[in-house]
């Protein structure tokens, strides 16, 4: 590995040059930059970090590298939420159906993964599955039926980030986003329990981590960050699954680092993203497409290298 | 004046142009799929031949009685079979596969999808020709030939007002002069937004429309007044600060999105609110 002052260097001015790019490509006039770009910013940021963090965290506590972001149900449940109101006329509150719809599923999974005081990862993962597809199946049946409504549909599916927001409303995100700090500063305060768990529950429980509680504990913050995510940006598919793989490659152990590291790329491959999706064509391409396009080659890349 | 004489024109159109329904039992039978070709249709004074059509077909109000066949894009096959129609007509997009489907088992299906104005005029005129209805419908054509030239010269020499037409808020979408609405704001005397877009309706990005500064918005997006004035990064847009927005109430949307008879009092109805916001 590069040595570490200058790799972190190397991160930030990468870091840098995307963001002033994103605000400043195209000459916009300053209403533009710092009423549209930045919030459209504060938001790829915020969703490419939780994306990445959460897919970190779940790959490690459900002990399966194909574990991400969405695997628990929750996302397909708020897109359900969001779609639902978006069909039925309400556009102006499908961020709150979304929410809402996060809630019901959090519930519904959390009431599925416990039994008789436990709350194993196994069942968890099974339980998240399941309500996932159910999920799934009740927004095709929505495509089916609403089918002059598919570009609302498919704008939750695919992710935009591009979401119009009243001042009212920015200010409401702003306040969430605080929240999530908070959410994430704990998930990062549970790494090392995550590392001595990831060994087995016997072996983390007998060096006196309360294993349900501490699986409980990241169930419930992480799904309130993927509800919010979900409804103000739709699903991004991708960055929670590969990010961490591709940190891994440069940082093999030690959840702490990894979860430092996956939040600071999630955020700016995101952000590359959006930039790449707004700008490549003619009309703006779905984000959800970009993530997959840009980053499945440079993941087949670092297979073969490494 | 000229305007009025012309809406009196057109209403009278409407009202003698619609055929009784309810008179199934004699004559050709037919199964209209698309909003757009049954008001066509009631318009040349063939609405008596209808006997089915899908639940979007609501104008004129006397199609209401007929048999509902499914939406606009889930048809029930075997509904459209069991009525036995001698000509179903069907349009693009959503009921190609259908149009397909149903051409294959053996009936005559005739699929229009106007796209611009002059392309409506065809389709009327060649409707005349399946239903035998032609001196109907090509004096309808005609007419309508004449009122879109009138409000093209009316426009001649007038400010035009910049319109942005909002069809989705999230994600947001609007529409390009190449699309029949387009086709329409310009026509009566706006300047669409957006003229070049890769698609008729295709996602947008909010900087753009703050860039262009429209100075009157049409916003079919379920938002309201109250939530599209206080959209943040929009307080500089002039049809903003004059409160220049309009809904589906002040401009129904079925007489612009429509390739109907009706787009000529859409196109007033956008002569008007130009006006008004000229005159500011």
């Amino acid at each position: 590995m590069i040595k570490k002052p200058g790799y972190l260097l190397l991160a930030a001015l990468l870091g840098a040059g995307v963001i002033s790019l994103y605000l400043f490509v195209g000459n916009p006039n300053a209403n533009i930059i710092v009423q549209i770009r930045l919030p459209r910013l504060i938001l790829t940021l915020y969703t490419g970090m939780v994306l990445a963090v959460i897919g970190s965290v779940y790959q490690l506590m459900l002990a399966n590298p194909l574990a991400e972001p969405y695997i628990l149900g929750i996302s397909s449940g708020s897109a359900f939420g969001a779609i639902l109101l978006g069909v039925l006329g309400l556009g102006l509150l499908m961020p709150l159906g979304g929410f809402l719809g996060a809630l019901v599923t959090l519930f519904l999974v959390w009431s599925l993964a416990r039994k008789k005081g436990s709350f194993d990862r196994s069942r968890l993962l099974i339980s998240g599955v399941i309500a996932g597809m159910f999920f799934a199946a009740a927004i095709s049946l929505l495509m089916y039926l609403f089918q002059k409504d598919t570009m609302i549909i498919l704008g939750t599916l695919m992710g935009n980030l591009g979401h119009v927001f009243t001042v009212s409303e920015w200010h409401g995100f702003l306040a969430l986003v605080l929240v999530s700090l908070l959410l994430l500063v704990f998930l990062y305060f549970k790494s090392t329990a995550l590392d001595i768990m990831s060994g087995g529950d016997i072996y983390a429980g007998s060096v006196g981590i309360d294993v349900v509680r501490t699986r409980k504990l990241i169930f419930l913050a992480s799904s309130v960050l993927i509800g919010i995510t979900v409804a103000y940006a739709g699903i991004i598919g991708f960055v929670g699954l590969i990010i961490p793989h591709i940190v891994r490659f440069f940082l093999p152990s030690g959840q702490k680092r990894i979860f430092l590291a996956s939040l600071f790329c999630g955020a700016i491959f995101l952000t590359l993203c959006d930039l790449v999706a707004k700008n490549i064509a003619v009309i703006e391409l779905p984000v959800g497409v970009v993530t997959a396009a840009l980053g499945c080659p440079f993941f087949m890349w670092l297979l073969l290298r490494k | 004046m000229r305007k009025l004489f012309l809406l009196i024109a057109v209403l009278a159109a409407c009202l003698t142009g619609c055929g009784k329904a309810g008179q199934k039992d004699t004559g050709p039978r037919y199964v209209v799929l698309s909003p757009e070709i049954a008001e066509i249709l009631a318009e040349i004074g063939t609405a008596g031949n209808i006997v089915g059509v899908t639940e979007e077909c609501t104008y004129p109000p006397e199609l209401k009685s007929i048999a509902r066949i499914g939406k606009f894009g889930s048809v029930n096959k075997e509904s459209v079979i069991a009525l036995k129609p001698d000509v179903i007509f069907t349009t693009a997009l959503e009921q190609d596969a259908l149009t397909e489907e149903l051409s294959k088992l053996g009936l005559r299906v005739e699929q229009f999808y106007p796209k611009s104005l002059s392309e409506l005029l065809s389709t009327i005129r060649r409707i005349g020709e399946i239903t035998g209805f032609e001196e109907r419908a090509n004096s309808l054509a005609d007419s309508l030939s004449r009122q879109i030239e009138l409000i093209r010269e009316d426009s001649i020499g007038k400010t035009k007002p910049r319109v942005y037409i909002e069809i989705y808020r999230d994600p947001l979408m609007s529409v390009s002069d190449r699309s029949f609405v387009g086709e329409l704001i310009e026509t009566a005397g706006g300047d669409n937004i957006f003229n070049t877009l890769e698609r008729d309706y295709a996602r947008i990005d909010a900087e753009d429309v703050i860039a262009a500064r429209p100075d009157l918005i049409i916003c079919y997006s379920q938002d309201t007044l109250k939530g599209i004035l206080s959209r943040k990064g929009w307080q500089d847009i002039p049809a903003i600060r004059n409160k220049r927005v309009y809904f589906e109430a002040d401009l129904d949307p079925d007489l612009i999105l429509r390739a109907s008879p009706r787009c000529v009092l859409g196109m007033l109805k956008l002569q008007e609110l130009y006006a008004k916001t000229v005159a500011e």
